[in-house]
């Protein structure tokens, strides 16, 4: 889940190690139009629902609280 | 049945004895039936559209409820034998099924309120069009229908409800007395806010026991919007009306007084108003969800408007804008515009496209005419700009080296509060697009000395002009304070003398005070008009 999720934010915005980065909102390394974007683009993927209240720093700041998300939203 | 008279106190004051006198388990029946008592004796057999928004709100969401209780039981009893592929078809076919009852309920709830606020407007539209191209006088006659109380507000809270429920936020309400509550509560039916029943639901069935510190804060929430709308806003609407049906011969600082004047007035009756609906609910043990956060002290128009009207703001936010940005159509649209316009574009588009139509819809909201339409579009305009232009703004305070100083906030929030005002001639502005231009340029370029005597020629002599200035001059310290917590819990905490020579001071203050028409009638919300 993880690796895909980093495939994905690697397409659309190359050139971070998303490995280890945890600060991708608060440090704003993806602006909200970013965001916008891969939550479509994860939405598409996964085959989940992401809402409104789900768009907070905490759930998209790494790739490992992404791909958190998605599994609760998958359950 | 205004919220400001007499009438409604004494309305209140019998809701709430029934209401205390009842077992817990029925006092939510007891608000039920003096909320329908209530748009009854306001409004008569227009009734009839709030029972049908309840009915078809209850119907949807029931059977929404069905098809996704349906689901879950079908997926947990085959869990092992469906594959993934097969999980995924079953769930859109269900979601199939319940998007089509939402669409069908949204398109009849607010397929009325169109009818109803629109239809005028549309025939206006197409008349004057037949007049322009074609030169037709054969004009179609206006259909003049009545609006229901509270129709945007009770309609936008259970359209919100169906689409929650829709997207799984929350299980339908089973017990359709509980639901037929949550749309017609009276505190909240004229002017708001717009509750999400998840919020509301807490308290609204809970039946609370009587509170006597819960008591107090609401008469006190009560007094202090029966200030900001009687002693402030009422008194203020005097001048601004002179102003304003003047503002061919009045000069330019006149205007400009009548610009700051209606910040003034609509702030103390709007948020008055919504003072008023948390007190009275404070009373029955009800929480209704704060609808300003002192707006004027915002230092942004994006600010700006998570401050002033929170519930609408987050009604617009979660069920337009949000999901116009993420819907897959405008993602499609915003890939191919990456590809052939740019990269900047295409990115760009699903939230610009989200926020036009969230403010053309926030503008038509406030009114079926042309003039709001432009208020929201250039509400819609300067937030762009502000987004595109922060690069700009950065390198500007970092050359005057104040960002976050105390110089840098006063000068945001004047600049927003400007900003907001002037906007706010188009609401005032009832001659249309060409009127408040007119306003604001005559207010920014005619400079003229004020005299006291001319402010009483448009409306305000020089003991009501005085009130007026030390209500706004209160609203602001009350602002201030507000920073350090709830006012209402510190002067409960104050010691008895002082609390209870404080609630004299202030009741009499609203009474002698108090801005009263003919037989004692105060003027009506604004906001009832929406």
């Amino acid at each position: 889940m993880k690796d895909r999720v980093i495939e994905i934010l690697e397409t659309m915005h190359p050139g971070v190690d998303y490995e280890v980065e945890t600060g991708l909102i608060d440090d704003r390394i993806l602006d909200s139009f970013d965001v916008v974007s891969l939550v479509g683009e994860l939405m598409d993927e996964f085959d989940v629902q992401i809402l409104a209240e789900h768009m907070t720093p905490e759930n998209f700041n790494s790739a490992e609280s992404i791909a958190q998300l998605i599994e609760s939203l998958e359950d | 049945m205004s919220y400001t008279s007499l009438a409604f106190a004494a309305f209140t004051l019998g809701a709430l004895i029934i209401y205390y006198l009842m077992p817990s388990r029925f006092r939510y029946l007891v608000l039920l039936a003096f909320s329908y008592a209530f748009y009854i004796i306001t409004c008569g057999k227009y009734v009839i559209y709030i029972l049908v928004t309840t009915c078809s709100t209850y119907i949807a969401t029931r059977f929404m409820g069905g098809i996704y209780r349906r689901q879950k039981e079908y997926l947990a009893e085959n869990k092992e034998t469906l594959t993934r592929d097969e999980k995924k078809q079953y769930k859109e076919k269900s979601k199939s099924g319940a998007r089509r009852i939402m669409v069908l309920t949204l398109l009849l709830n607010f397929g009325v309120l169109g009818v109803l606020k629109y239809a005028d407007f549309t025939i206006a539209n197409i008349n004057m069009l037949r007049l322009t191209l074609f030169n037709s006088t054969g004009f179609l006659g206006f259909l003049n229908p009545v609006l229901p109380l509270g129709i945007s507000f009770y309609t936008f809270q259970s359209m919100g409800y169906v689409i929650d429920v829709y997207f799984g936020r929350y299980e339908a309400e089973k017990n359709p007395f509980k639901l037929a509550l949550y749309v017609s509560y009276f505190p909240q039916i004229i002017q708001g806010p717009i509750s999400r029943f998840n919020e509301l639901s807490k308290t609204l069935f809970a039946g609370a026991a009587f509170n006597s510190e819960s008591f107090c804060i609401g008469l006190y929430r009560i007094l202090w919007g029966l200030f900001k709308k009687l002693v402030v806003a009422d008194r203020l609407a005097a001048y601004v009306d002179g102003a304003v049906n003047h503002y061919t011969e009045a000069g330019g600082t006149y205007l400009l007084l009548a610009v700051f004047f209606y910040s003034m007035q609509i702030y103390g009756d709007f948020s008055g108003g919504i003072d008023i609906t948390i007190g009275v609910s404070k009373l029955f043990g009800v929480s209704v969800a704060e609808n300003f956060d002192r707006p004027f002290f915002s230092k942004s128009v994006a600010e700006y408007w998570r401050r002033w009207h929170i519930t609408l703001g987050t009604w617009f936010k979660d069920y337009i804008f949000y999901p116009i940005t993420v819907s897959k159509r405008v993602l499609e649209l915003s890939k191919k515009s990456r590809e052939k316009i740019g990269e900047g574009f295409g990115k760009r588009l699903p939230i610009y496209l989200a926020m036009f139509t969230v403010w053309f819809a926030t503008g038509l909201w406030h009114g079926a005419e042309w003039r709001y339409v432009v208020w929201g579009l250039l509400n819609f305009v300067i937030l762009t700009f502000s987004t595109e232009a922060k690069p700009l703004y950065d390198r500007l305070n970092g050359l005057l080296k104040w960002e976050g100083s105390f110089a840098h906030r006063c000068f945001a929030v004047f600049r927003t509060f400007w900003i907001m005002s002037f906007l706010r001639v188009f609401d005032l502005s009832s001659g249309g697009v060409k009127m408040a231009l007119v306003i604001i340029k005559k207010s920014l370029t005619d400079i003229c000395p004020l005299t006291l005597e001319n402010i009483e020629l448009l409306g305000l002599d020089r003991q009501e002009l005085t009130v007026g200035c030390i209500g706004i001059l209160i609203m602001l310290i009350y602002s201030l304070r507000q920073r350090k917590g709830s006012i209402e819990e510190a002067i409960l905490k104050l010691p008895i003398a002082a609390r209870w020579g404080f609630t004299a001071l202030a009741c009499m203050a609203v009474v002698i005070f108090g801005s009263y028409g003919m037989g004692y009638n105060a003027r009506d919300f604004i906001y009832l008009q929406f």
